[in-house]
């Protein structure tokens, strides 16, 4: 009995220690809240990026899957849709740092930035497409014969009823961003991720920072999700009036 | 005032409208009946150019309408007011931005100005206490109620209704029809598709019958139903009288 209470008094003083070491010391700690800031700023910024590019790549597909007209556009929005689905994120972040940028110097984050925000894109333009396709023929009829425009009925008829729709979905696709840019360390970027590499790399001690990192995580998706999971119920009340 | 010659519409194969020549003047009231799938919301759908013929004229006021896009599409569809089987209002709008979203929109009231001309026009449908309403928050009648009166909204020249009482409960169908009953007496211009003989009985100026996309009859409907010739015709009134 004596021995397991030492042995459990050990363990608190030496993660005590340890914590004070990877944490404490040299403000480490620090590292841990600019990495966050970083990740933050990428994700925030990636996901409007996506946000513009989804909703005007997905207003082409549906406008030439309906209208049979912006041929090109849809073309292009094909092409763009099918290379970004189909390669891994981590290929396009590198190929836009090390290939396209790689003359000019040119600040990473926005790179980062840019990648993410081109793959984020391809994803809500699927996502708002099927929004947009949801929307009975109806609405558009109606827009039309009281003589709106396409786009004036796209815009103030349709696409607030789509977005209402998916805005679920969109937040997810948020949140898997939010996880995404922890590779962003690969084009070295002090990220979240990146910030418990460092802490390992002066500590020698894998447990403490990689915890204290994905704990991070955890708690902003856990959050994240509690939040859509609102956002759907009051979506849902207020159809139902 | 609307004058059609000659109009054939085909989707694809399918020919759906046969040689169709009909004049409507101002201030008639024009009842279509015919078996389903016969053309009608085809052909009603032709004259606003929500469909685009496949061949033949439509003038509306003396211009040739067939030859119209864009910008003059638009104008010439707020002057002819249309109504849904399935009402087609906006749901994620008040019943009063369901009304003003257009004419504001569009530049021809202000935001006072619609508001006022919504209030004076839910007096006139029987509702002026649903303006903060929502669309699901009303019946089906009082849906197709509003509908008809954010087409009056555009001070339409013509209305075109498509079934406007066939997705209503029965007991829901007389409000849609007095409405209607009065708007003809106003003096507007309709064009009604519909299976309410009694309607047809009351306020047609003049009954057509159309089957596999010809008009095959038409008479003012005191004749039109007492003294029908054409086989078809015949057959048809047996069964929904
Ligand atoms: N957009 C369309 N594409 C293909 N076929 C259509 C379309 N609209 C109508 N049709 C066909 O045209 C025919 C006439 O339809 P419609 O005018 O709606 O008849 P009604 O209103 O008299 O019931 C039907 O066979 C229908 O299937
Ligand atoms: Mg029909």
């Amino acid at each position: 009995m004596e021995g397991f209470f030492e042995a459990i008094k050990g363990f608190f003083v030496s993660f005590g220690d340890k914590f004070s070491q990877n944490f404490i010391e040299k403000n480490r700690w620090q590292y841990l809240t600019n990495g966050l800031a970083t990740t933050l700023i990428i994700t925030v910024c990636a996901v409007i990026l996506g946000f513009i590019l989804g909703f005007i790549v997905a207003v082409v597909r549906s406008t030439h899957d309906k209208t049979g007209k912006m041929k090109a556009g849809n073309f292009f929005a094909h092409i763009y849709l099918t290379v970004i689905r189909g390669t891994p994120v981590m290929v396009q972040l590198l190929i836009i740092y090390y290939v396209i940028f790689q003359s000019i110097n040119i600040n990473k984050i926005f790179c980062a930035i840019l990648a993410f925000g081109i793959n984020s894109g391809a994803y809500v333009a699927e996502i708002v497409r099927s929004g947009i396709m949801s929307i009975d023929n109806g609405q558009m009829e109606a827009g039309r014969s009281l003589g709106l425009n396409y786009r004036q009925t796209m815009l103030s008829i349709i696409l607030p009823q789509a977005f209402k729709n998916v805005l679920p979905a969109l937040a997810n696709e948020f949140i898997v961003l939010l996880k995404e840019t922890s590779i962003a360390g690969y084009i070295a970027i002090t990220d979240l991720t990146r910030a418990g590499d460092i802490i390992q790399s002066q500590t020698y001690e894998a447990f403490m920072p990689l915890l204290a990192v994905a704990a991070i995580y955890l708690v902003m998706v856990v959050g994240l999700t509690r939040l859509v999971r609102l956002l759907e119920r009051r979506l849902a009340k207020n159809d139902k009036r | 005032m609307i004058n059609v010659s000659h109009l054939y519409k085909s989707f694809g194969e399918l020919a759906v409208l046969e040689d169709i020549s009909e004049t409507i003047k101002k201030g008639e009231k024009v009842v279509i009946i015919g078996p389903s799938g016969s053309g009608k919301s085809t052909f009603l759908r032709c004259l606003n150019l929500m469909e685009t013929p496949t061949s033949g004229t439509i003038t509306f006021d003396g211009e040739d309408i067939t030859s119209c896009h864009g910008k003059e599409l638009d104008c010439l569809r707020r002057r002819m007011g249309m109504v849904f089987q399935h009402f087609n209002l906006f749901p994620h709008l008040t019943i009063r931005r369901n009304i003003t979203l257009a004419p504001v929109k569009l530049g021809l009231m202000s935001k006072d100005e619609a508001n006022e001309t919504a209030d004076r026009l839910l007096k006139r449908v029987g509702l002026p206490d649903k303006a903060d309403s929502y669309p699901n928050m009303l019946s089906g009648g009082q849906k197709q109620r509003i509908a008809i009166a954010r087409s009056l909204a555009m001070n339409p020249e013509v209305m075109l209704f498509d079934e406007p009482t066939s997705a209503l409960d029965p007991e829901m169908v007389g409000e849609v029809l007095d409405l209607m009953k009065q708007l003809a007496e106003e003096g507007m211009t309709m064009v009604v598709v519909t299976h309410e003989m009694g309607f047809a009985r009351e306020v047609a100026s003049r009954v057509l019958f159309m089957a596999d996309g010809k008009i095959l009859e038409q008479n003012p409907p005191e004749e039109f139903f007492k003294n029908p010739s054409n086989p078809r015709l015949k057959d048809f009134l047996s069964k929904v009288i």
